[in-house]
């Protein structure tokens, strides 16, 4: 079974890479990309096997700088997610390169951003982890620079491979660390390198996978890069490519650093509630479609670090049964957002074609141009809002249960946690609700807001039949959460005797997702025979009398100022009126006013601005002047004679 | 199936029916106490009979999520009424009595309200629902908090244990129940769209909250709605009633004891919004945040306290 597992998984890596390659020698791309896709599936079900028969295959991890690969049910969760999201984005692909600048360069890239996906979570010893960890960082920046020639892509991609190298290093330290300490294929892990590396290898860690997670305050370049990405990229990176770096933080946590310190669960907690909340409000106010996409993935990894950071503390307390369910929250929870947003930013792909921009405010009514795509849209945005009975509520339901589960602790730290945590989580769900309500309402329902909404135009089969099968796995994920649950919770060092089942039982508790889903559509149905065949006359919506013209209709702005009024003083909201008088009339009132990114302006923009004071000061140093670095020299020797005379130097 | 089980069951469903004489019951106490003679408990009867027997109109270019909302909503407030159970009786239900489904449920409900008014386009069903939307942020954050101080002493978020565990009077001794008390009355007051938060008896658009998206429903579409406001009196009430009222373990008294208790509930209702006048919109958030610390504070003192 073992061996079966390898070759399949090789097979699938083989026509995958074969896909790409392909696509660079081949004028038609539908061939390439189909095989991109098959090795995807095979990669997926490869993935899939391993988790759900807990099978392991190849090298274990060594600490040895040889190249090993491998997989174990965890990168088994992992593969089986490149394969949810990969085979739509790659199919999608078909339809979508096509009317792009470079197809044949984005479709190679479109091959290779999975091959690295899949090095990073198969590989087994610390030279090909980084390897992969790196091409994966390159590859989606590559991917930009190809489809956008212009000077704010180049700067964004700047801003992106420079925060990710910077954060990345905690990577390299954390994994060379491990390696020089023959932690990495240990399973006792450092825990016999004392508290003072383990903290090191733990504090690294954090901030190096944090950085590519998107955690806040990491988190700049996530809404500047993601939006820019052609959508297929797009999707893979918001779906799987900020979870492989949950999997890395999941592997760190939990089998790497050797037990989490119960302080360290709390600090991943805290960062987790931080970008959840934060992640949250800033989406809600974005009227780009795909920068608001980009902002709650910010959340969502938000909420899956935040019932990891539970499972680290039950696992500090050694509550290992809660520790498991934690644990499978966090990691169902990533599934079901790969799903849920891949499909979003597929769909944001094909409105952007169909009705031609990104702009919340200039859509409106698209559920009837574009039916396929805007039914889609509507599953992946109620999935993603925490909708029961979808996949986002059961992921959420489990997080909250393990959060309420921490807050019924007997020590005040980890209740206090839970109880907030829970807190936070539940305004999350609230807030994710006005923003997702938000979406369907101004791009889908209501009448078209500009001429080139009316028009749109449904796209083609290759690009809304992927969204289908998203939507599809979004629901399938909500109704029989159970099937997976169990195999998720048994990755828990401890386990847990979880009972595989359709919806998902907690101890004490329960969440038969099927069973709700049955009776809300025996009710609807006995609800719609009631109402019986209705014969509505039509009649103008109420607006005092008045027609409802375009001035006059609702936007992104007007739906979420109840919450911009409440926190105002949180959010530093701007908002300027003038009115414009002329020989003593009133002509006309103009107001601006918006949400600033206050992570930019508050902590990115001094820091920024602290460096280039410290580069403006080191230039004086290099002044050009021969006699001047003489002197340095000088000075350097003296300098050195002087601390050998001292004996400084040893 | 025992016989305690059938009873238990048979109340919960007949929730459906009962719903309405709970918003009957306000406003009649509320007629009362102005020195009114009011038209009695039974008149959302009469009103849902007068909806029910009308045609509908359509706001021009609504599509089928306006048309399918009413329905959406009736379901899971439906759904909602056999979630939370009665007593610690009655049988397992397809959905389960997790306090959290309940939260979910509600949730749903509001989405769909909050879509339909994005189907019609129409300033006011927008206003009123990016509103009620903005209370709930808080409100879910506030129902939560309650649903952990009440699973304290069962350790379980299961209603029917956490009924269990609140009976008798040991329950009392604690200062984290009277904070969960607190904390879910003013869940009740969010919940059933009262004052002094909102006003379900006002004509005046631009203060609609709740009233807001059912301001274009006509006809059996409207039934379906004033139903489910009905509803979720119900739901709210019998879930304050058996977490947070006394009440004893033994059935016909436990059973007794909910009743009082919701009729209780129901005359506090009326009091308050005689007694109180609508407060400002931006006033709630900030009291139901208060009211999660009320909460959070609760589970503090619990910890520190040791637990019962």
């Amino acid at each position: 079974m073992t061996d079966a597992l390898a070759i399949l998984l090789c097979t699938g890596v083989a026509v995958l890479a074969v896909g790409a390659a392909l696509a660079a020698r081949r004028p038609a791309l539908a061939p390439a990309l189909a095989a991109q896709a098959a090795g995807l599936l095979l990669v997926g079900i490869a993935g899939g096997i391993s988790l759900l028969d807990g099978l392991s295959a190849g090298s274990g991890f060594t600490s040895d700088l040889q190249p090993a690969v491998g997989v174990d049910p965890l990168s088994g969760f992992f593969l089986l997610m490149i394969g949810v999201v990969g085979v739509p984005a790659a199919v999608y692909a078909t339809g979508y390169l096509g009317a792009t600048s470079h197809p044949r360069a984005l479709a190679v890239l479109t091959g290779c951003f999975p091959l690295a996906l899949v090095g990073v979570v198969t590989a087994r010893d610390a030279t090909l982890f980084l390897a992969s960890w790196e091409l994966m960082t390159l590859i989606p920046a590559a991917a930009i620079l190809i489809s956008h020639g212009g000077g704010a892509a180049r700067r964004a991609v700047f801003e992106y491979l420079a925060i990710t190298h910077l954060g990345g290093v905690g990577v390299w330290v954390a994994v060379l660390m491990l390696a020089e300490r023959g932690a990495l294929g240990d399973p006792a892990g450092l825990a016999a390198a004392g508290t003072g590396v383990q903290t090191l290898v733990a504090v690294a860690g954090l901030i190096g996978f944090g950085t590519k997670a998107g955690l806040v305050p990491l988190h700049s370049w996530l809404p500047r890069v993601h939006p820019l990405a052609p959508s297929n990229i797009s999707a893979v990176m918001s779906g799987v490519m900020v979870k492989v770096a949950i999997y890395g933080i999941v592997r760190l946590l939990f089998e790497w650093v050797g037990g989490p310190a119960l302080w360290v669960g709390l600090v991943v907690l805290g960062l987790g509630a931080l970008s959840a909340l934060a992640g949250i409000l800033y989406a809600l106010f974005q009227r780009d479609l795909k920068r608001l996409l980009a902002f709650s993935t910010i959340e969502n990894v938000g909420i899956a670090t935040l019932a990891l950071g539970a499972a680290a503390v039950f696992t500090a307390r050694g509550e290992e049964s809660w520790a498991a369910l934690a644990l499978a929250a966090a990691l169902l929870h990533c599934l079901g957002h790969a799903a849920a947003k891949a499909l979003l930013f597929l769909a944001a792909g094909s409105i952007e074609r169909g009705a031609g921009g990104l702009d919340l405010d200039r859509m409106g009514g698209l559920l009837r141009r574009m039916p396929r795509t805007g039914a889609g849209l509507v599953v992946g945005a109620l999935a993603i809002a925490g909708v029961p009975v979808l996949s986002g509520f059961a992921s959420e339901w489990t997080a909250l249960q393990s959060l309420l589960g921490l807050g019924r602790q007997d020590a005040i730290a980890p209740a206090l946690a839970g109880g907030l945590g829970a807190a936070i989580l539940a305004t999350t769900v609230g807030l994710g609700a006005i923003c997702f309500v938000k979406v369907i309402g101004l791009a889908l329902l209501g009448a078209p807001r500009v001429p080139a909404a009316a028009g749109a135009v449904e796209v083609p089969r290759a690009m809304w039949a992927p969204v289908a099968a998203l939507g599809a796995a979004c629901a399938a994920l909500g109704l029989v959460p159970g099937l997976l649950v169990p195999s998720l919770a048994a990755l828990a060092p401890g386990g847990a005797d979880l009972a595989p089942g359709a919806g998902i039982a907690a101890p004490g508790t329960s969440l038969p997702t099927l069973g709700i889903a049955l009776a809300l559509a025996a009710g609807t149905a006995a609800l719609l025979v009631a109402r019986g065949r209705r014969a509505a006359a039509p009649a103008p919506v109420w607006a005092c009398g008045q027609a409802i013209e375009p001035p006059l209709a609702w936007t992104s702005a007007a739906f979420t100022k109840p919450v911009r009024l409440t926190l105002w003083e949180l959010l530093r909201a701007e908002s300027d009126v003038r009115a414009v008088t002329q020989d003593g009339v009133l002509r006309e009132v103009r107001h601006r006013g918006g949400v600033p990114h206050l992570f930019d302006t508050m902590l990115y923009a001094p820091v920024l601005r602290a460096a280039l004071a410290g580069a403006a000061g080191a230039r004086r140093l290099q002044s050009g002047s021969l006699r001047l670095y003489v002197g340095y020299l000088v000075g350097l020797v003296v300098l050195l004679l002087l601390l050998a005379r001292v004996g400084a130097l040893g | 199936m025992s016989s305690r089980d059938a009873i238990a069951l048979g109340i919960q469903v007949s929730g459906v029916a009962l719903a309405p004489l709970l918003v009957g019951g306000v406003q009649s106490v509320k007629a009362r106490l102005q020195g009114r003679r009011g038209s009695g408990p039974l008149q959302p009867y009469r009103e849902l009979r007068r909806l029910w027997r009308r045609s509908a109109v359509d706001p021009l270019g609504a599509g089928p999520v306006y048309r399918a909302a009413p329905l959406l909503v009736g379901a899971a407030l439906a759904l909602c009424l056999l979630v939370v159970p009665v007593a610690a009786y009655g049988t397992d239900l397809p959905a389960g009595h997790d306090i959290l489904v309940v939260a979910g449920l509600l949730a749903l409900a509001r989405v769909a309200m909050a879509l339909s008014a994005w189907d019609t386009g129409g300033a006011f069903g927008l206003m009123g629902a990016s509103r009620d939307l903005t209370f709930a942020v808080l409100g879910e954050a506030l129902l939560v908090m309650v649903a952990l101080v009440a699973a304290l002493p069962a350790d379980t978020t299961d209603l029917q244990a956490m009924w269990s565990a609140s009976a008798g009077g040991a329950i009392w001794t604690e200062p984290a129940h009277w904070c969960g008390a607190l904390a879910m009355g003013l869940v009740v007051l969010l919940e059933t769209g009262r004052q002094p938060i909102d006003n379900p008896d006002t004509h005046l658009e631009l203060t609609m909250i709740h009233e807001g998206p059912l301001l274009e429903y006509a006809g059996r579409d409207l039934a379906i709605l004033q139903w489910a406001a009905a509803a979720r009196h119900w739901v709210v009430l019998v879930l304050a009633a058996g977490l947070f009222l006394p009440h004893p373990h033994s059935f016909a008294p436990a059973i007794a004891a909910l009743a009082l208790g919701v009729a209780a509930l129901v005359i506090a209702l009326g009091v308050v919004e005689t007694w109180q006048a609508k407060m400002r919109l931006l006033r709630v958030p900030p009291i139901l945040l208060a009211g999660t610390a009320v909460a959070l504070l609760g589970l503090v003192s619990w910890v520190a306290g040791g637990g019962l």
